[in-house]
C-alpha cells in the first residue's frame, strides 16, 4: 500500500472508529443503568458472575475494556509506517508499566507468585514489556540482575538502592513513568514531516496534564523538594516546558503554582481548589485538545493517538461506573469519579493519604 | 509422492488419572498432532494438570537458568521411558529450587565482581583524565564546611534533567568527560540543608560515586598501580568463584542430569495440556494422526494404559481440511528442496505437495542455464566440503553441481572451455534458435502442467467451479493450449487455424460470461472490468510463456562469457591468461551462478507456484520425547 493510500485507510479507520466515542451526555445516561444492562451493552458477561470475587469480577471488567482498548490500537497501528506504528505502541505499553511495576513491588515486599500474577495484566505480545524474564526471578536480588541485563538497567541501580536502604519504591515507579513518557517525547522528535506539529499539540497536551499534576502532588501532597520534583518531571512541548518547570517548581504554595501558570491554563485553574478539582480540569482540557486533534488534523497517526486517547478516557470511565456500581458505592462518589460531579475532595486529605 | 499422506481426526477418551501415561504413550508413538479445538460437549469443560503445569513450567525455569551457570547436557539420554507423577515433579522442582538459590547466590558474586571491575576502570579513565591538571585535587577528596561537591557517572540519558535539578538546589553541574553511555560529572555547590535533596534526586539519576584516592595529587603512579592490582584481584576472585562454582556443582551433575530427564519426560503432559478437556473422571483428548498410524497408536495405548479408553478415528471433514497438518516430505534427496518450498508456503491438506516436481524442474533448469562440468564440479565439491556448515542445504548445492556436470557433458563445456570436451549434444551457441524453441517447449509444457496441478487441487477439495472457471482452471487450460496450438499452426503454415481460433475465441467467451455473472457492479463497470480481465488472460499466458526464454538465453549467455574472458585472457602472457581463466571462472560461478539461481527460483515460484500452490497449510508437528532419535512416521509415500 502506498503512503498516501495508508494515510487515506487509516483516516477512514479512524473516522469510522470514532463514532464509537461517548456523545455528551452518555456517561450521565450510563450512570443511570444499572449492571445488567451494563453488561448487555458492552458485552460483559463477567460482570454478572456471582461465582468469583467482587475483586476478580472488577478486575475481569478492566482486563476485557484494556482488551478493546489494546485491540483497536492493533487495528489502527496495522496500515501504519514503522515510526508510527512504534509511537502508538509505545503509548500503549504504559500497560506493560503497570505489570512492570507490580513485579517489581511485588518481588520487593516478597510477594507470592500467584498473588502477583493475580495482579499482572493480560497484554498482546506487541504491547508487552519482556516481563516473562522479570516473572521468573525468585528474590529480589535476581530481579535487580534481571533488570540490570534488559531495557530497565537505567532504573535498576535505584532499584538497588531501594532494597538495599529498605525504601518504599514510590521514587522508582515514578522514575519509570518519567521514563515512559520521556519516550514518548522523543519518539515524536523523530518525525521530520507534516505530522510532528500535530504530534506535538497531541503529545504536549497530554505531557502538560502530567507536568501540572505530578507537580502539584509530589510538591504539595508528597512534599518533595524543588530539586527532587522537577527531576520526576518530563518537559512538554506546549505550555509547561523546561524553563517554566523550573520557575514552577520552586513556588511555595498550591495557589501560587496555579497563579503562575501560563494562559490559558491559569483562567482554566482559576479558583480550584483541590487536585481532584484540578485534575478535573486539566482533563477536560487534555480531552479538548485530543478532540481538536481528532477533528481537524490531517495527520493520520495523531489522529489515531487523539483516538486511543480519547477511548481510553471512555473506556476507564465506564470502568469506574462499573467498579462503583460492584463495590456498592454511593451515587456521588461514583459520579465524581466517572467526573460528572464536581470535586470537594480538600488537599489536606490527599496528604494525609500519601503521609 | 505428489498426494499427502492421508490423515485420520482421532479423538480419545481415557480417564483423568491415566492422562499422564496416554500422553507419554502418544509422544511414544510420534503420530499425534493435538487438535486445540474444545469439544463440542459442554460438560467436558473441565481443564486437569493445572497444577502439574505450574510445577512443570517452574521446574524447567529453574533448570535453564542453573544451565547458565552450570553446564547440562544438550540433548539427555532417556534411559527408561516412564510416567512421572506429580509428587515426583513437585520433589523435582524443590530440589531445583534449592540449587537455584545457591546458583544465585553466585551469580550475585558474579554480578558484583563486575560491577567492581566497571567501577575500577572508570576510575582509571577519570585518574588519566586528571592527570594533567595543575591543581590541588587533594581538596575534593572530602566535603568541606562550605562546599559540597560530588564526583562520579551517570548515565547520558538523564544528564539534561539532572542539571536542572542541581540547579535548583542551588548547585552546578559540569560534565569533565564522556564515556559510552555515561558521562563523568561534578557537581559542587554550597554546603547546607539542600544535600539531603540531592541525595535522591541522585539516586533516582543512576548517579554513581567515583571517589578520589589521598595519593592522587602526589603519587598518582601508585594510585595506577593500585587499580591495576585492584582490577588483577578481582580476576583472581573471578577465577576463584568459578572454581568454587565447579566443585559444588560436581557434587550434584548426576542429580542435575537425573531431573533434566524428568523434565523430558514430563513435558508432553504439559504439551498436550491446552488440547486437554475433563469431565470428572473421564478427559477427552483429540488430534490428528496418519492414518497408518493410527492402528498402532490403539495397540500401543492399549498396551500401556491401566483402565479402558475409547478412541474414535474418522476421515477429516471437509471444512476441517484447513485445520488438518500436512506431513512434510522425508525423502532424503528432497529435504533441501523442501526447505525452499517451505519459504512460500506448507501445502494445505490435500493439496499437491510440489517438492518432488519443484526438484526436478528446478534442477533441469538450472542445469540448463549454467551447464558447465567444471564450474558445475566446483559448487557440487563446495557444497560437499562445507556440508557441516550448510547442514541439509549442502545436498542442494550437490545436486545443482551435478545438473550443471551433465549439462556440461551435454553441452560439452568445462571451465568455459568448448573444445576439451566432446559434446555429446551440442554447445547452445551452435544453433541458438532451437535452444529457443525448446525453451519455448519447456515453457508450455511448464505451464500445462502447473494449471493442471491447479485444476486437481480445486477439484480434490471439490471446487468443481474453480477448477473449471477459476484462474488457471479448466478453460485456461484450454485457451492456452489452443493458443499454443493457433501458435504453432502460424509458424509452421502461416494461418491460425479455424478449431484453434474457436477454442480461443470459445474458452475466452466462457471466461467472460463467467467473470460477469459473478461481478456485482453498473453495467458500464462489468463491461470494463470483463473486457480488461480477458485481455489480462491474454496477454498474461503470452508473457508467462516468453518468460521461459530466458532458460535458453542464459544457456548462451554463459557460452558467450566464456568467450569473453578467454578473448581476455587471449590478449594477455601465460600468467595473466591463467590468471583471467581463473578468476573469470570464479567472476561466473558467483555473480552467473546466482543470477541463475535466482532466475530459476522466479520461474518457480511465480509462473508454478502462484499457479497451483496455496500454501496456508500447517505442518504436523507430533507430539514426541524430546530426544536425538528417528521419528516413526515414514516418508510421505
Amino acid at each position: 500500500m502506498s503512503s498516501a493510500a495508508s494515510q487515506a485507510y487509516l483516516n477512514t479507520r479512524v473516522s469510522v472508529m470514532a463514532t464509537r466515542l461517548f456523545g455528551p451526555g452518555v456517561i450521565a445516561e450510563l450512570a443511570q443503568q444499572d449492571l445488567a444492562q451494563l453488561a448487555e451493552r458492552f458485552v460483559l458477561p463477567s460482570v454478572l458472575d456471582e461465582a468469583v470475587s467482587v475483586r476478580a469480577r472488577s478486575r475481569a471488567v478492566e482486563q476485557a475494556l484494556i482488551q478493546t482498548l489494546l485491540a483497536e490500537l492493533a487495528i489502527l497501528a496495522r496500515p501504519m509506517a514503522a515510526g508510527e506504528r512504534a509511537l502508538v505502541l509505545n503509548w500503549g505499553r504504559k500497560y506493560a508499566l503497570f505489570n512492570l511495576k507490580t513485579l517489581i513491588r511485588g518481588k520487593l515486599y516478597d510477594l507470592d507468585q500467584k498473588e502477583i500474577r493475580e495482579n499482572l495484566y493480560d497484554l498482546p505480545p506487541r504491547v508487552r514489556v519482556p516481563d516473562q524474564e522479570l516473572f521468573r526471578a525468585e528474590n529480589v536480588l535476581e530481579l535487580l540482575r534481571q533488570l540490570e541485563r534488559g531495557p530497565y538497567s537505567l532504573i535498576a541501580r535505584q532499584a538497588r538502592e531501594i532494597f538495599e536502604q529498605r525504601r518504599e519504591p514510590f521514587a522508582l515507579e515514578a522514575t519509570i513513568d518519567q521514563r515512559y513518557y520521556a519516550g514518548l517525547v522523543r519518539q515524536v522528535m523523530q518525525f521530520h514531516d507534516d505530522n510532528l506539529r500535530p504530534l506535538q499539540e497531541l503529545v504536549g497536551a497530554l505531557l502538560d496534564r502530567v507536568d501540572l499534576l505530578w507537580l502539584l502532588r509530589f510538591r504539595f501532597a508528597y512534599q518533595l523538594s524543588p530539586s527532587e520534583t522537577f527531576y520526576q518531571l518530563v518537559p512538554s512541548f506546549r505550555l509547561l516546558h523546561r524553563e517554566r518547570l523550573l520557575k514552577l517548581v520552586n513556588l511555595e504554595s498550591f495557589e501560587r503554582v496555579l497563579e503562575a501558570l501560563p494562559p490559558p491554563l491559569d483562567r482554566m485553574m482559576a479558583g480550584s481548589t483541590n487536585l481532584i478539582e484540578v485534575q478535573r480540569r486539566i482533563g477536560r482540557h487534555t480531552c479538548e485538545e485530543a478532540n481538536r486533534i481528532l477533528r481537524h488534523s490531517r495527520s493520520g497517526v495523531a489522529r489515531a493517538l487523539a483516538y486511543l486517547i480519547l477511548r481510553e478516557i471512555d473506556l476507564m470511565a465506564l470502568f469506574s461506573l462499573i467498579q462503583g456500581q460492584l463495590l456498592g458505592l454511593p451515587n456521588d462518589l461514583v459520579a465524581i469519579a466517572i467526573e460528572v460531579a464536581d470535586a470537594s475532595c480538600p488537599i489536606g486529605t490527599l496528604t494525609a493519604k500519601a503521609a | 509422492m505428489l498426494r499427502p499422506l492421508p490423515m485420520k481426526h482421532v479423538r480419545l477418551l481415557v480417564l483423568t488419572e491415566d492422562l499422564p501415561q496416554a500422553s507419554l504413550t502418544l509422544a511414544e508413538t510420534e503420530s499425534f498432532h493435538a487438535d486445540t479445538r474444545p469439544p463440542t460437549e459442554d460438560r467436558l469443560s473441565g481443564v486437569p494438570g493445572r497444577d502439574y503445569r505450574e510445577l512443570f513450567q517452574q521446574a524447567r525455569s529453574r533448570l535453564e537458568k542453573i544451565g547458565k551457570l552450570v553446564p547440562l547436557e544438550a540433548e539427555p539420554e532417556l534411559r527408561e521411558v516412564r510416567v512421572v507423577p506429580e509428587p515426583e515433579l513437585a520433589r523435582i522442582n524443590d530440589w531445583l529450587g534449592k540449587v537455584w538459590n545457591e546458583c544465585s547466590r553466585y551469580e550475585e558474586q558474579f554480578r558484583a565482581l563486575d560491577d567492581e571491575e566497571r567501577l575500577v576502570r572508570e576510575q582509571e579513565a577519570a585518574l588519566a583524565n586528571f592527570a594533567d591538571l595543575n591543581i590541588d585535587l587533594g581538596l575534593l577528596r572530602s566535603k568541606t564546611r562550605f562546599l559540597d561537591f560530588y564526583i562520579g557517572i551517570v548515565p547520558r540519558e538523564n544528564l539534561r534533567q539532572l542539571e536542572g535539578a542541581v540547579g535548583l538546589a542551588s548547585h552546578i553541574l559540569h560534565i569533565y568527560m564522556v564515556r559510552g553511555e555515561h558521562a563523568h560529572v561534578v557537581i559542587a555547590g554550597p554546603a547546607g540543608t539542600r544535600e539531603a535533596q540531592l541525595g535522591s534526586v541522585l539516586t533516582a539519576a543512576g548517579f554513581q560515586n567515583l571517589p578520589i584516592p589521598p595519593e592522587l595529587n602526589r603519587q598518582p603512579e601508585v594510585i595506577r598501580e593500585e587499580l591495576a592490582r585492584r582490577r588483577a584481584g578481582i580476576e583472581t576472585e573471578r577465577v576463584a568463584l568459578h572454581k568454587r562454582l565447579a566443585e559444588w556443582s560436581g557434587s550434584f551433575t548426576g542429580r542435575l542430569h537425573e531431573a533434566q530427564q524428568v523434565l523430558l519426560l514430563a513435558e508432553p503432559f504439559v504439551t498436550l495440556d491446552p488440547s486437554i478437556r475433563s469431565a470428572g473422571y473421564l478427559a477427552s483428548l483429540s488430534g490428528w494422526v496418519p492414518a497408518r498410524a493410527v492402528a498402532e497408536l490403539e495397540t500401543r495405548l492399549r498396551q500401556s494404559l491401566a483402565h479402558p479408553f475409547a478412541a474414535e478415528s474418522r476421515n477429516p471433514l471437509p471444512e476441517e481440511r484447513p485445520l488438518v497438518p500436512t506431513v512434510p516430505v522425508r525423502n532424503r534427496l528432497l529435504q533441501p528442496f523442501a526447505l525452499l518450498v517451505k519459504q512460500y508456503g506448507i501445502p494445505q491438506y490435500g493439496e499437491v505437495d510440489p517438492t518432488p516436481l519443484f526438484a526436478v524442474t528446478f534442477l533441469l533448469m538450472f542445469g540448463t542455464m549454467f551447464g558447465d562440468v567444471g564450474q558445475g564440479a566446483v559448487i557440487a565439491g563446495l557444497a560437499w566440503y562445507f556440508r557441516e556448515k550448510l547442514g541439509r542445504l549442502y545436498l542442494f548445492g550437490v545436486l545443482a553441481g551435478a545438473s550443471s556436470i551433465l549439462f556440461g557433458f551435454l553441452f560439452g563445456s568445462i571451465f568455459g572451455y568448448e573444445h576439451v570436451l566432446p559434446a555429446l549434444w551440442m554447445s547452445p551457441l551452435h544453433d541458438p534458435i532451437l535452444m529457443l524453441k525448446l525453451a519455448l517447449v519447456w515453457g508450455v509444457l511448464f505451464l500445462a502442467i502447473a494449471c493442471s496441478l491447479a485444476i486437481y487441487n480445486r477439484a480434490a477439495i471439490g471446487n468443481w467451479s474453480g477448477a473449471v472457471f477459476g484462474h488457471h482452471g479448466l478453460i485456461n487450460l484450454i485457451f492456452y493450449l489452443a493458443l499454443v496450438w493457433g501458435g504453432v499452426r502460424l509458424g509452421t503454415s502461416g494461418e491460425f487455424g479455424t478449431w484453434p481460433a474457436l477454442l480461443v475465441v470459445g474458452s475466452l467467451a466462457a471466461l467472460a460470461v463467467h467473470g460477469w455473472r459473478h461481478l456485482e457492479a453498473p453495467v458500464g463497470e462489468k463491461v470494463l472490468v470483463v473486457f480488461i480481465e480477458t485481455l489480462e488472460t491474454v496477454i498474461g499466458y503470452v508473457s508467462n510463456t516468453l518468460s521461459f526464454l530466458r532458460v535458453a538465453a542464459f544457456s548462451l549467455n554463459h557460452v558467450a562469457l566464456a568467450i569473453a574472458i578467454f578473448t581476455l585472457a587471449g590478449m594477455m602472457d601465460t600468467f595473466g591468461h591463467i590468471l583471467t581463466i581463473v578468476l573469470g571462472n570464479v567472476f561466473m560461478i558467483v555473480l552467473e551462478g546466482g543470477i541463475v539461481m535466482i532466475q530459476v527460483l522466479r520461474l518457480e515460484f511465480y509462473e508454478g507456484f502462484a499457479r497451483y500452490f496455496s500454501g496456508d497449510g500447517h505442518e504436523f508437528a507430533p507430539l514426541r520425547l524430546r530426544r536425538a532419535e528417528k521419528p516413526r512416521v515414514a516418508d510421505s509415500g
